[in-house]
């Protein structure tokens, strides 16, 4: 499983940079989840939404599945008025429940130890 | 000898695709390996694309063709091993195989098929 924690300002040089490591990764860790984090990220224009789109779907082509998660309210707003279908991509509203539904994907589970 | 193997895997058919992949042969894997299918009974099919560092429209509509026949013959198409650039420009293109079945290593894929 691999997270990509995005933070600061995606414009599409970044983005791009950010997809071409993460899909290297998912091969090279053999990873069947990636974790696409922007809650650090404040805005979103249309290109760099298409190209978070087109990540997700990459990764699945490779064999991986990707979850996107903490979109803003605002990005969220802005990604529907752009028009932007994010239909066959897993979305999560926080990284927590990202994580938990990938651990839920590789049937796994966390649990306190020793709890009595 | 067919242009593309095809090793028959416990009931998995294991198609490896070479790095010189003309139309001729994709039109030519497509007859067979249906044909193959039904010969031996197969439950799935796995087409490794691994050593592929382009996959052109018309490929990825035999791909797709492949596994919808392949379905009706009961046996499940896995597409395995594409590459990041591969599935970067594929998705760029909009050709995103919906409904098509992937997994990263061989290893992964014949699990998926268990």
């Amino acid at each position: 499983m691999l997270a990509i924690p995005l933070i600061g300002t995606l414009d599409s040089m970044r983005s791009q940079v950010a997809t071409e490591s993460l899909l290297q990764t998912i091969v090279t860790h053999q990873a069947r989840v990636a974790i696409l984090d922007i809650t650090g990220v404040e805005t979103v224009d249309t290109m760099v939404a298409q190209h978070l789109l087109k990540t997700a779907q990459a990764a699945r082509l490779m064999g991986a599945e990707c979850v996107i998660s903490g979109i803003r309210p605002q990005i969220a707003t802005t990604m529907v008025q752009l028009g932007i279908d994010l239909d066959d991509v897993v979305t999560k509203a926080r990284l927590a429940s990202a994580f938990e539904y990938a651990l839920g994907l590789l049937g796994l589970t966390v649990s306190a130890v020793g709890s009595r | 000898m067919p242009a593309v193997p095809i090793a028959d895997l416990d009931g998995v058919l294991l198609v490896t695709v070479g790095e010189e992949l003309q139309d001729r042969t994709v039109a030519e894997l497509q007859r067979e390996l249906t044909e193959r299918v039904v010969d031996t009974g197969a439950r799935g099919v796995l087409i490794d694309i691994s050593v592929l560092d382009v996959v052109d429209s018309y490929l990825a509509r035999a791909l797709h063709e492949i596994a919808a026949a392949t379905a009706l013959l009961a046996a499940r198409t896995v597409l395995v091993g594409m590459r990041p650039a591969v599935a970067f420009t594929l998705a760029e293109l909009g050709l995103t195989l919906p409904g098509m079945s992937t997994a990263l290593s061989v290893r992964e894929g014949m699990a998926a098929l268990r």
